[in-house]
């Protein structure tokens, strides 16, 4: 970093990592309080961010925890009483902070966390994988998935403003895959300081804030007469979230000029598509080489990449999904001894798929775990499958794990 | 948050504040020492405090849903989350004031923790908070089990004690063989920087007020272990709660005292017993009240006693530190 | 007979092996008549406090699917027999779980009984169970109340003295043969077969008419729905405080000082739970003796003493829990005293009625006190071999009358 990005008054360009990126994200939206605990890939974000701090160019209460679980602690806390928040983490040191990571959700409160999708243990392993991510699905958090360190920017500038809404109030999590977005550099856009400002407004608790001049009780012990309201007023929150998204993403486009045209997710050649394939993050790079190698040998394919998660966009995802004869989910998680042992996105996308008339052929595929790469050959074998299973016309196709060997 | 609340000591207990910010209607047993604890806590804290509970009594039997005792501002953390908790308030609160997007105006910080959350599971938070430079105050209230998820033993429970983890039984009739963690001590030595570390007991409600207002003003992080009588898990009439808070100082069980900078200093009969003005009382005094030792052998109060005649007589800091020069130094 | 539910109505923690007790000789006692049962407390309840009241209920059916048709709704809404086994219990009950005050007698069905461990004869107690629209009978096991210990157990055979009254005010859940077998397989006691079996013939019951019995409506709550509720799980915390009965504080309340001035000082209370039914003893407070040390008021852990214009400490009885520390915290001799709360019909301030008619006050209170002295109710577990000392007493009030 030569510049503070703060004091930065023209948009310029920067060689930078997905991880680098969000660091800047952090400095510019002036975020408050930031804990850290080491784990790869997550912590080269912390690594960034401890030495804008250090060198000036970011003014924040930088907190090195002793382990995940205080390090969402520290945050959550400290976004009770008002202050801004982002915090991160990968892999296990996700799960070792999910006592705090579940409650923070409950308490509705919208810390921002990149999760720098990581194998979970044991055995050991650095490369990505989603299952880490995914598992706050279920809890009331926002989950997105991004491709490049530009939208690693962007999407954090949106994660705060969506998150402090007060009609949401959620915390968000903003999933990074290993190495390929968090350890590689490619050109960012980092816009002036007052584009930032213009777009991103402070965050106010409002009549929730944690002070001694609103001498408020927090999460009160609770038993059965009450607990079914207060998630019944976070579903409400995680709905509202849907619409904040679409807003926020046009808001978005208007001040800063870039971003896809849909919030939801980003569609490649899939105009005249018969088959489509889709799936999250970075993945999208090998699969747009592969579309085109598939067209070259007259294939009509397209691809989707889902870039939210939570909230699903289940309406959008039927009717753009309902246009193809076959779609083919590649999942980089898995779902042990769920239906079809397939992976969770596939069994998002067949659920939400089930109310149309005229349902697409549904293919899942299992590929690149553990941060295996996901090459042009395993991409062509899926390809194969999916056209000889269009030609049997059977509907239940089974779950085929790509390049793992016998 | 560059100063701090003015809480001066207190001067005779005629004078501790009468404003109650810690009412009635909490749902603890009768007797509870703990919400004396909290009560006298928040009394002397004064109202512009923000008070964060680790789960335990303190939160379950205490706080519950759609009524609240609490007058500040209070907010429920996990577990093991005390030391977490008080450090994000406090990162929060100097963040945004510094920042100028909140009045710059002294605040305190205050968590709480049970043994459970504090001896056990919330241990290394409560560590990394005594390291950080926020002005805030965790208070341990230990009434020596997990008393509300049904009695169960901790690393804070005495040796011997029952709990519905550790019943005398046919083949063992004593099932929790651990001493008691010597927890102050442990937090003091291991943090130099931390100016005030201090044990209390409801008992002795001037000498807790002004160890409150010491800890909230001396600057940085800092540590009060209180010992609280629970007629629940101990198994006695509520009535005598302030009389067993009594009785396990005096039979030198308990110690009272504060560390100010690294200087140790030893209050009320704490004091008297150390410096030979007052005779420690036998513990089977103290022991013999409450059915959870009830099923003592003789055997058992001899070891009992002789494990406290020991702390006092070969510990280096009597009653405070288990360990000694050695003999040819 | 198709189904049999009773309820025990205890005291928390220091009663729940009592209650416990109770409920399982129930199951064990219908088994012998080839009955079918189950025993469980209120999970609601758990874990219990000592003082605050709780449940522990007996469902017992002629077969498994008609006790399955009853265990559907967890908890028995309409039980046959309710025990209260503390008879400051027919104040009402208020669970640490829910809000409102539950009148003692509101699961009983019509024309069901409610049977109460007491000294006190059936009219005293009427006076304070609600009145409702139904009637039922009313019993008494004559006996001081048992806070029966939790490490260590009271072995004053109220257990099987309520159940021995049990088998007479409900004859078709078992018979007394029936209990007393399962008793004596329990225990092998011939003297707690001796006491059931003494307590059996010994218990009668009296309808209690419509109408008849305390007219308060107990304060009830409504449940709000999640549109109501505020949003983050929060909920407004309580007011500053104002000068004793809502009078205007005299200048700000100053952390730094013991600042009383002329108004005294009144806690904001908290009204949705009162806690005042955990309590089965009161203080009684001498003014007169009263050297305003500030003990009591200082170590009350509910916070319970209004600080009157005076200077002297009154507490409020709708707050108070009666664990008696500040009797026991008092220097002065009989100045705070624990007195018997089943003297009372109900939560009026000492301190109002002592300056109207300081005479009237001290006779009354002393006499209170005096009687107190007498009854020598506790509250739990005292000392090692204390409760041999307390079922001496006991056994000497069940042989008399």
């Amino acid at each position: 970093m030569t510049t503070s990005p703060a004091t930065q008054q023209q948009e310029r360009e920067e060689l930078i990592s997905g991880s680098e990126a969000i660091a800047i994200a952090c400095s510019m939206a002036d975020v408050d309080t930031i804990t850290a605990y080491p784990i790869r890939p997550y912590d080269t974000v912390m690594q960034y961010v401890s030495r804008l701090i250090a060198n000036g160019d970011f003014d924040c209460e930088f907190i090195v925890a002793e382990s995940e679980h205080s390090q969402f602690e520290i945050v959550k806390h400290a976004s009770s009483v008002g202050a801004r928040t982002f915090v991160g983490s990968s892999g296990v040191g996700w799960f070792y902070a999910f006592e705090a990571i579940t409650v923070t959700a409950g308490l509705r409160l919208p810390v921002v966390a990149m999760v720098g999708n990581r194998a979970l243990d044991d055995p050991g392993a650095f490369g990505t994988e989603h299952n880490d991510a995914l598992a706050v699905r279920d809890l009331g958090w926002l989950l997105n998935w991004v491709a490049t360190p530009q939208e690693a920017y962007d999407t954090c500038m949106m994660a705060w403003r969506i998150a402090e809404d007060s009609r949401v109030f959620l915390p968000c999590a903003i999933s990074c895959d290993g190495a390929f977005l968090t350890h590689s550099q490619s050109l960012v856009k980092v816009p002036p300081q007052k584009m930032v400002d213009e777009f991103l407004p402070m965050y106010n608790r409002g009549n929730l804030v944690l002070h001694p001049d609103n001498p408020i009780t927090v999460a009160p012990q609770v038993n059965e007469d009450w607990l079914m309201e207060m998630r019944k007023q976070t579903d409400e929150g995680m709905k509202r979230a849907k619409g904040v998204v679409e807003e926020t993403h046009e808001e978005f486009r208007r001040i800063f000029g870039r971003g896809t045209e849909s919030p939801w997710f980003e569609e490649y050649m899939t105009d005249d598509a018969e088959i489509c394939f889709i799936g999250l993050g970075t993945m999208s790079l090998p699969l747009r080489v592969a579309v085109r190698r598939a067209r070259d040998r007259g294939i009509k394919m397209g691809f989707i990449r889902l870039k939210w998660f939570r909230p699903f966009a289940t309406e959008e995802v039927r009717e753009a999904l309902s246009r193809f004869q076959a779609v083919a989910v590649i999942d980089r998680d898995y779902s042990y001894g769920s239906p079809g042992n397939a992976g969770v996105l596939f069994n998002e996308v067949r659920s939400a798929l089930y109310p149309l008339e005229k349902r697409p052929m549904l293919f899942p595929f299992i590929c690149g775990l553990g941060g295996r790469e996901i090459h042009q050959g395993d991409v062509v074998e899926m390809i194969d499958m999916v056209q000889q299973g269009l030609a049997s016309g059977k509907m239940d196709q089974q779950t085929e794990w790509i390049g793992v060997r016998r | 948050m560059t100063t701090m609340v003015e809480l001066p000591q207190v001067k005779g207990v005629k004078n501790i504040p009468i404003q109650e910010l810690f009412t009635s209607g909490h749902r603890t047993c009768q007797g509870c020492e703990s919400a004396l604890s909290m009560r006298l806590m928040i009394k002397a804290a004064g109202p512009r405090s923000i008070v964060v509970g680790s789960t335990g009594c303190m939160y379950v039997a205490n706080t519950t849903y759609y009524s609240t005792p609490w007058v500040v501002p209070w907010m429920h953390t996990q577990l093991g989350s005390s030391g977490s908790a008080a450090t994000g308030t406090a990162a929060g609160l100097r963040a945004l004031m510094r920042k100028g997007k909140i009045k710059d105006e002294p605040i305190n910080v205050i968590a709480f923790c049970g043994d459970g959350g504090g001896v056990d599971m919330g241990l290394s938070a409560l560590s990394a908070a005594l390291t950080t430079d926020y002005n805030m105050m965790i208070l341990l209230y230990d009434n020596e089990s997990y008393a509300n998820t049904d009695i169960q033993v901790s690393g804070s429970s005495p040796w011997g004690a029952n709990s519905t983890f550790s019943p005398p039984g046919k083949s063992k009739h004593i099932m929790n063989r651990r001493w008691k963690k010597n927890t102050a001590p442990m937090l003091a030595t291991g943090h130099p920087d931390c100016r005030y570390v201090a044990t209390s007991c409801g008992s002795y409600g001037l000498d807790m007020t002004n160890k409150i207002r010491r800890a909230l003003t001396i600057g940085g992080p800092t540590f009060i272990h209180s010992i609280d009588p629970c007629p629940k898990g101990w198994d006695y009439d509520p009535k005598y709660s302030h009389e067993l808070g009594m009785l396990s100082i005096e039979t030198g069980l308990w110690v009272l005292y504060e560390i100010i900078d690294g200087e140790l200093i030893l209050n009320g009969p704490s004091r008297a017993i150390a410096k030979g003005m007052k005779k420690r009382r036998p513990v089977r005094e103290y022991l013999e009240r409450q059915g959870r030792f009830a099923h003592f052998t003789e055997e058992d109060h001899k070891y009992f006693q002789e494990k406290v005649d020991r702390s006092w007589e070969e510990w280096y800091l009597p009653g405070v530190l288990p360990v000694h020069p050695q003999l040819d130094d | 007979m198709a189904r049999v539910a009773v309820e025990v109505v205890y005291r928390g923690i220091f009663q729940k092996n009592l209650a416990q007790r109770i409920t399982r000789t129930i199951v064990f006692a219908a088994k012998k008549e080839g009955k079918v049962g189950t025993a469980f407390g209120r999970y609601g309840d758990s874990p219990e406090r000592n003082g605050i009241p709780a449940k522990q209920f007996a469902v017992v059916a002629d077969d498994e699917l008609e006790l399955e048709e009853h265990l559907a709704q967890y908890e028995p809404k309409d039980v046959d027999v309710t025990i209260a086994v503390d008879d400051t219990l027919c104040k009402g009950v208020e669970s640490w779980a829910w809000y409102g005050l539950q009148p003692i007698n509101k699961p009983t069905k019509a024309g069901g009984t409610l049977l109460v461990t007491s000294q006190q004869g059936r009219t005293d107690l009427i006076q304070d169970i609600h009145a409702r629209s139904e009637p039922y009978s009313l019993g008494v096991v004559r006996g001081s109340v048992s806070f029966s210990g939790l490490w260590v157990y009271k072995e004053d055979h109220t257990d099987v003295r309520v159940l021995g009254a049990l088998a007479k005010v409900c004859p078709e859940l078992v018979s007394i043969e029936s209990m007393e077998a399962a008793i004596r397989d329990q225990w092998d006691d011939n003297l707690k077969i001796a006491s059931t079996r003494k307590s059996y013939e010994r218990t009668e019951t009296r309808v209690v008419e419509p109408g008849q019995g305390n007219p308060e409506t107990p304060y009830s709550f409504v449940l709000p729905g999640w549109t109501e509720m505020e949003e983050a799980l929060v909920v407004q915390g309580h007011g500053q405080g104002t000068g004793f009965r809502g009078a205007e504080p005299v200048g700000e309340f100053d952390p730094h000082h013991n600042q009383l001035g002329g108004a005294g000082y009144e806690p904001d209370r908290n009204q949705l739970f009162k806690k005042f039914s955990t309590r089965s003893m009161r203080p009684m407070v001498n003014f007169d003796t009263c050297i305003k040390c500030t003990l009591c008021w200082l170590h009350c852990p509910d916070s319970c003493f209004d600080v009157t214009p005076d200077g002297l400490y009154d507490a409020n009885l709708e707050a108070c829990c009666g664990c008696g520390v500040c009797d026991d915290v008092c220097p002065v001799p009989d100045c705070v005293v624990m007195v018997n709360e089943a003297e009372f019909n109900d939560n009026a301030g000492q301190w109002e009625f002592w300056q109207r008619d300081k005479e009237g006050y001290n006779q009354w209170m002393t006499g209170l006190v005096d009687q107190a002295k007498a009854e020598k109710r506790s509250h739990g577990f005292h000392h090692v071999g204390g409760y041999a000392e307390d079922i001496a007493e006991m056994e000497e009030v069940a042989s008399d009358d």
